[in-house]
């Protein structure tokens, strides 16, 4: 069976087990009637059995992260994108923001058997970049389970975010927040900065409320501006020095040439690494580079200990 | 409970209205809403006056204001952000059903040749900002003519069966080229019934406005535009140049106050464009790349959009159109060749098209399997 597969190694990569976990799944597939299976996540859940706070707050920090279809980044973040925390994606129009977002969407509801969430998605856009038809090329599995919500300003995402947590208490199941982006309406039509910082410090707790309280991933995206330092300009992320507190981890997208690079900014465990990627039909992918590999991929067995 | 028109409303903040006999769902007697009379009346006390103005507020200045507790302010908010929620989430699959009119639909307007029509899957998007870039002389003016005449046809041949309103901030605008096109619009378009052609009168349908400076263009947007797409009577907002107008009006010392312009147009167009769902096509010049700045992009050419990155952050779909040394001939008829390339937009590949501009218009030359 798939998961015997899967247990005995032999897939190399977690990309490999997702793509074939998605392709049966897509199919219609189900792999609760395999017995192995239905022991295996019986076990997992432990059934019925009490557990302890301490447990408890063991497994939510296993929770794990939402494995991406892009080993390096995956690796760079030490297994993916953390749930329960929120991490900011940045980085100048077109470099591939919202394809990141739309990957993740789809990532996050890989079956459990396969080493995914199961989770589902609320897609918050602000800027009108959320084009169905290119969901459908991403996504086209896993629509049932993906909400979106349109806000035309601030004033109606911060409205939305009030009405978040009613919503996620009737659908416990939701693992990801995007919200793309919270720049753009924060820069428009706000010229009182002193409002936007408080309004933004606000935003930045309700965010981190509601992926603890939750245990939801919460990526946002933002912009990027140009700062003038010592008659040098340099970009940087949007909204200021104080909106820089208000993520765990920060991903910047960027071009190199014509590369392009997601690097890890801002990281509780992994700085300064860069990985080098692009966006195919299919959504964000890794480039593959077999002459320039001086790090070979981590086996999947070796991964699952990280 | 009042249906909510628009939440935004026009960034005209020296002329609020506040005539209470206008139906506007900004303005929100208290009465109205599902509240327990100790909030109700600890929120006439204040000076808020709308279910917006609560929401623009952190709760703590909510709470300090009205004196009421923090479990009150988080009813009192909900209960406000429920009236502002345009509508509750929907999953993809009802989206892709249709289920929601008023939501991003996958509407396109045709730009009237098969080929840029491939290129771009459809045509322009409906809501958010265009942008059509190059050097002058590369035809981009060309193409946003014969979008004008394109969104007049009916849903059904690709347009959006409405005119189109013109902004010019440079030149004049080309009268006697759009009706050149005008006149051969049967043999752009032939696959169109020519009895449907004839029966669009082109010229009555292309509003023409001129704009030579910021304020006449904001006058434009904030009072002609709304009365024409609120009318029915235009479906696409051209503005050529974007780049004239926000280049020769400032000093490069004074970058931040250009910036902060180009913000409050830029925000103009994105309103009209999703209260109207009309698409809003912007012509920008190009400048030189600096050597070593390739932040917006790779360096697949040596020319970039003007307006810096402030302005590239408004704009939803980029397209740039450049000219060619070679000649591409079709009949009687021969061209500089041209190519329209996707620089970047949610839904598309980065690609481009050769493109030739013909009397009868732009067309892109057919990519051969």
């Amino acid at each position: 069976s798939a998961v015997q597969l899967y247990l005995g190694g032999e897939f190399e990569t977690s990309a490999e087990v997702l793509k074939f976990g998605l392709v049966l799944f897509e199919s219609g597939f189900s792999l609760t009637d395999d017995p192995i299976v239905e022991l295996e996540t019986a076990n997992n859940h432990g059934g019925g059995e009490a557990v302890t706070a301490l447990e408890l707050l063991q497994r939510e920090k296993e929770c794990g992260s939402i494995t991406t279809f892009s080993s390096q980044l995956d690796r760079a973040l030490k297994g993916g994108l953390p749930v329960g925390k929120v991490t900011e994606i940045c980085g100048a129009p077109g470099v591939g923001k919202t394809q990141l977002c739309l990957q993740l969407s789809v990532d996050v509801q890989v079956p459990l058997s396969f080493g995914g969430l199961e989770g589902q998605v609320i897609f918050m856009d602000t800027e009108g970049s959320f084009v169905l038809q290119r969901v459908g090329d991403v996504a086209a599995a896993v629509v049932r389970h993906f909400s979106l919500v349109r806000c035309h300003d601030y004033v109606e995402l911060l409205a939305e975010l009030h009405l978040l947590p009613d919503f996620l208490r009737d659908q416990p199941r939701v693992r990801l927040l995007v919200i793309d982006s919270v720049a753009f309406p924060f820069r428009q039509q706000l010229d009182d900065l002193s409002l936007r910082t408080r309004l933004l410090q606000g935003l930045a707790q309700q965010l981190v409320s509601i992926a603890t309280r939750h245990n939801i991933a919460v990526v946002i995206t933002n912009q990027m501006t140009t700062r003038l330092q010592d008659s040098q300009s340099h970009l940087v992320p949007a909204l200021g020095e104080i909106w820089g507190h208000a993520s765990t981890t920060r991903i910047l997208l960027q071009w190199e040439g014509s590369r392009q690079v997601a690097a890890i900014v801002k990281s509780p465990c992994c700085m300064d690494t860069a990985v080098q990627y692009h966006i195919t039909s299919e959504g964000f992918r890794d480039v593959n580079q077999p002459e320039n590999s001086d790090q070979p991929e981590i086996p999947l067995t070796e991964r699952r200990s990280l | 409970m009042t249906s909510l028109v628009w939440a935004g409303g026009f960034p005209c903040s020296k002329h609020k209205r506040c005539n209470g006999t206008e139906r506007d769902a900004r303005v929100m007697v208290w009465d109205q809403l599902p509240l327990p009379s100790r909030i109700r009346s600890a929120l006439q006390r204040t000076h808020l006056k709308s279910v917006r103005e609560v929401l623009s507020l952190p709760a703590v200045d909510v709470q300090r204001l009205t004196g009421l507790a923090q479990p009150e302010v988080h009813q009192l908010l909900t209960v406000a952000a429920a009236v502002c929620r345009r509508h509750a989430p929907l999953t993809v699959l009802q989206l892709q059903r249709g289920e929601c009119r008023r939501c991003e639909s996958g509407l396109r307007l045709s730009v009237s040749c098969p080929v840029l029509d491939g290129l771009l899957r459809g045509g322009l998007p409906v809501g958010g900002i265009t942008e059509l870039s190059g050097p002058s002389g590369a035809g981009k003016t060309q193409l946003a003519l014969q979008i004008s005449l394109s969104v007049q046809y009916p849903v059904e041949h690709g347009g959006l069966g409405a005119g189109a309103l013109y902004i010019c901030t440079e030149d004049s605008f080309p009268i006697r080229r759009l009706q050149q096109m005008i006149s051969e619009q049967a043999i752009l378009r032939s696959e169109v019934p020519p009895s449907v052609i004839s029966g669009l009168h082109f010229s009555d349908h292309v509003y023409i406005e001129h704009a030579a400076d910021l304020d006449s263009l904001q006058v434009c947007l904030s009072r002609r535009a709304p009365v024409l797409l609120a009318a029915g009577l235009v479906r696409l907002i051209v503005v050529d140049s974007v780049a004239a107008l926000f280049r020769s009006e400032f000093q490069t010392e004074d970058w931040l106050e250009r910036n902060k312009q180009l913000l409050t147009f830029s925000t103009m167009l994105h309103q009209l464009s999703q209260e109207f769902t009309t698409p809003v096509l912007c012509i920008n010049q190009v400048m030189d790349v600096l050597k070593d700045d390739d932040s917006l992009g790779p360096l697949s050419s040596s020319v970039t959009p003007a307006l810096g990155l402030a302005w590239a952050n408004q704009v939803m779909m980029r397209l740039m159109m450049l000219r060619h040394q070679t000649t591409v001939s079709r009949g009687d008829q021969s061209s500089t060749l041209r190519r329209l390339e996707v620089v970047f937009a949610p839904h598309l590949a980065r690609s481009k098209r050769d493109v030739g501009v013909w009397r009868e218009g732009v067309r892109g030359v057919p990519v051969l399997e």
